[in-house]
């Protein structure tokens, strides 16, 4: 019987897989815990403090701050994504010419490492070798020039906006398999009754990918809340600490200020945070069920 | 919305109609399936433009400054062209600004890792996927677990663990982390792909004699080919751009895989004059990878947008 002798096999199978997730993922999962509990050292000896770790994050100005600009950049990156994901996917289903083409465009960025296009951005920025201020200057607008990353009140916004020309193309692909989706004999039906364009748009699309909206709104904050690279590298938190994250945050306490059970401490409360968070979202963008 | 997928009304004679609607795109390209030009679709051109020429523009800069001198980048216009063609700023970044070596500790990093990540995935997802056994749904919900956690919960642990394994700062260790990174994924995607196959696959190999490790090396895995190709080229490309934990993993400059090489030169071209070369080296780490994308557009698009949706 062939079952018997397969069962041989599922051990040597599934161990090594299992062995690389049990040293790189699920050790460090439970210790994590483990390490929020402790104090370190610079030395590397810790020692059990139980939970003066959560006492003192709640009410660590810097975690705050933290806090509430990560807040902010998903709020702020949130407004710039979806209106323009939303906008790109309709038209991508179009059946315009040159769709191919578009969809490359759009998507292409997807493909590239956050730290390139850090740079780039970082670089495009720049108030006199970027291409910005200079832009802005042709066009006759130079009183809106300014040092983007520079200036406490721009640079949130400034790096969100990258953050999000980097990943759009996954969001236009998610509303447009969605687009797709729409029953065409419902947009029909529409178009017969002497519906617009837009009307089709704001009337009957919009509200039937509602369900499609809630998740990918619940997934961007699950996101962006655990946003580092962009702020990191364009950056670094500054100027001021307009641009601190917590991820950032966490960054230095570990490795600069060598506080590792304080930063463990610091990711763990974020996570629930963004738990609570997302599912109040959640709740918030379920409204009573459409029928169609 | 008024193309003929959309408006055909009942099922229309012809081979085409018979076909499946996600089929539809293919037979969208030719151009008798196009929508008539309306007055709205000069919005969407002029949406859709300014997205292709802001993305298009951006590169074209970066080409078009990796092509300057350090002097001509400070003393002209950002737009001007470059004045001659120097790829020497190429040959200067892959020796002198250690770009080269980069390269090659990304190759040597996301080859490793991807090989690693998606043949113990195929081994872990065959038993998985064909063989029932108890306690199967709990080794996969563990794997599917990998998806869900937040990075920021176990990069503290991982650094310790890593420390204690004597793996910090080596291009093994960082191979190895992103091998397990990898293997939720795949082992998701792989199970789903096997699940597909006929179950009478084993019963007749079994017939024939077969074993099973035999069955699944000879008959299961030459079945799998689109999906281990798709696994192994998401795998890639996200081992290629990983950044974080290569900047937590990995301090010596000599085994710095290329986004933090090029971060550790971003950094230095603030205080220094050598931007040019810091602009061939994006070009150097950007290329490859919008090769790979220009090829297999559609099979990038649909595994990055599939892998993008843990966390």
């Amino acid at each position: 019987m062939h079952r018997s002798a397969q069962r041989r096999i599922i051990i040597p199978f599934l161990l090594p897989a299992l062995l690389l997730l049990g040293v790189f993922f699920l050790y460090p999962l439970v210790r994590t815990v483990d390490i929020s509990f402790t104090e370190w050292t610079r030395t590397g000896s810790y020692s059990y403090v139980g939970v003066e770790n959560y006492t003192r994050v709640v009410d660590d100005p810097g975690y705050l701050n933290a806090l509430k600009n990560a807040f902010l950049f998903t709020l702020v990156g949130g407004c710039m994504l979806f209106p323009v994901a939303i906008a790109i996917a309709w038209a991508l289903n179009q059946r315009v010419h040159g769709e191919r083409f578009f969809r490359f465009v759009v998507f292409a960025p997807v493909v590239l490492s956050a730290a390139v296009v850090a740079l780039m951005w970082k670089f495009v920025y720049h108030p006199t070798l970027g291409l910005i201020n200079p832009a802005l200057e042709g066009l006759g607008l130079g009183a809106l020039a300014r040092t983007w990353l520079g200036d406490a009140s721009t640079a949130l916004p400034a790096v969100a906006f990258v953050t999000v020309w980097h990943g759009i193309g996954i969001w236009v692909v998610l509303l447009s398999a969605g687009f797709e989706r729409l029953p065409p004999d419902v947009l029909e039906a529409g178009r017969i009754d002497g519906a617009g364009e837009w009307r089709l748009f704001r009337s009957v699309m919009l509200p039937m990918l509602r369900d499609l909206f809630r998740i990918l709104v619940v997934l961007w904050i699950v996101q962006s809340m655990q946003a580092f690279a962009f702020v990191f590298i364009m950056t670094g938190g500054g100027p001021f600490g307009s641009t601190d994250i917590v991820g950032t945050l966490m960054y230095r306490v570990a490795f600069e200020r060598s506080e590792f059970g304080y930063a463990a401490a610091m990711g763990v409360v974020l996570v629930v945070i963004m738990l609570i968070v997302a599912q109040i979202v959640n709740k918030v963008m379920k409204r009573d069920e459409l029928q169609y | 919305m008024s193309s003929s997928t959309e408006v055909r009304p009942a099922p229309a004679p012809g081979a085409a109609v018979a076909e499946p609607r996600r089929r539809g795109r293919g037979a969208r390209r030719q151009g008798s399936d196009r929508a008539p030009f309306r007055r709205y679709h000069l919005i969407i051109y002029l949406l859709l433009g300014a997205v292709a020429f802001s993305t298009a523009g951006a590169f074209a800069w970066v080409f078009n400054v990796s092509m300057k001198t350090n002097t001509e980048f400070i003393g002209t216009r950002p737009w001007s062209v470059a004045e001659g063609w120097r790829w020497e700023n190429y040959t200067d970044a892959w020796n002198s600004a250690n770009v080269g070596s980069f390269f090659g500790n990304s190759v040597i990093v996301s080859v490793t890792a991807t090989a690693l990540g998606v043949v113990l995935a195929a081994f872990a997802a065959y038993p998985l996927a064909r063989i029932p056994f108890r306690g199967s749904g709990l080794v996969l919900s563990v794997f599917l677990l990998g998806l869900m956690v937040p990075w920021m919960v176990t990069f503290i642990p991982l650094y310790v663990t890593m420390q204690d394994l004597g793996l910090l700062d080596s291009r093994l260790g960082l191979a190895l982390v992103y091998a397990t990174y990898n293997l939720p994924f795949n082992v998701f995607v792989l199970v789903g792909f096997m699940r597909t196959l006929p179950g009478e696959l084993e019963e007749a190999a079994a017939v024939d004699g077969a074993g099973p490790t035999r069955t699944f090396l000879r008959i299961i895995l030459p079945l799998m080919g689109p999906g281990v190709a798709s696994v192994s080229i998401i795998s890639f490309l996200q081992n290629w751009n990983e950044f974080f934990y290569a900047l937590v993993l990995i301090h010596s400059p000599e085994r710095m895989t290329l986004p933090l090489g090029l971060f550790q030169l971003g950094q230095a071209a603030d205080y220094g004059t050598n931007w040019v070369t810091l602009f061939a080296g994006m070009m150097i780490t950007v290329v490859p990878v919008l090769l790979v994308f220009a090829l297999l557009q559609n099979q990038v698009t649909k595994g990055l947008t599939a892998g993008a949706l843990k966390g």
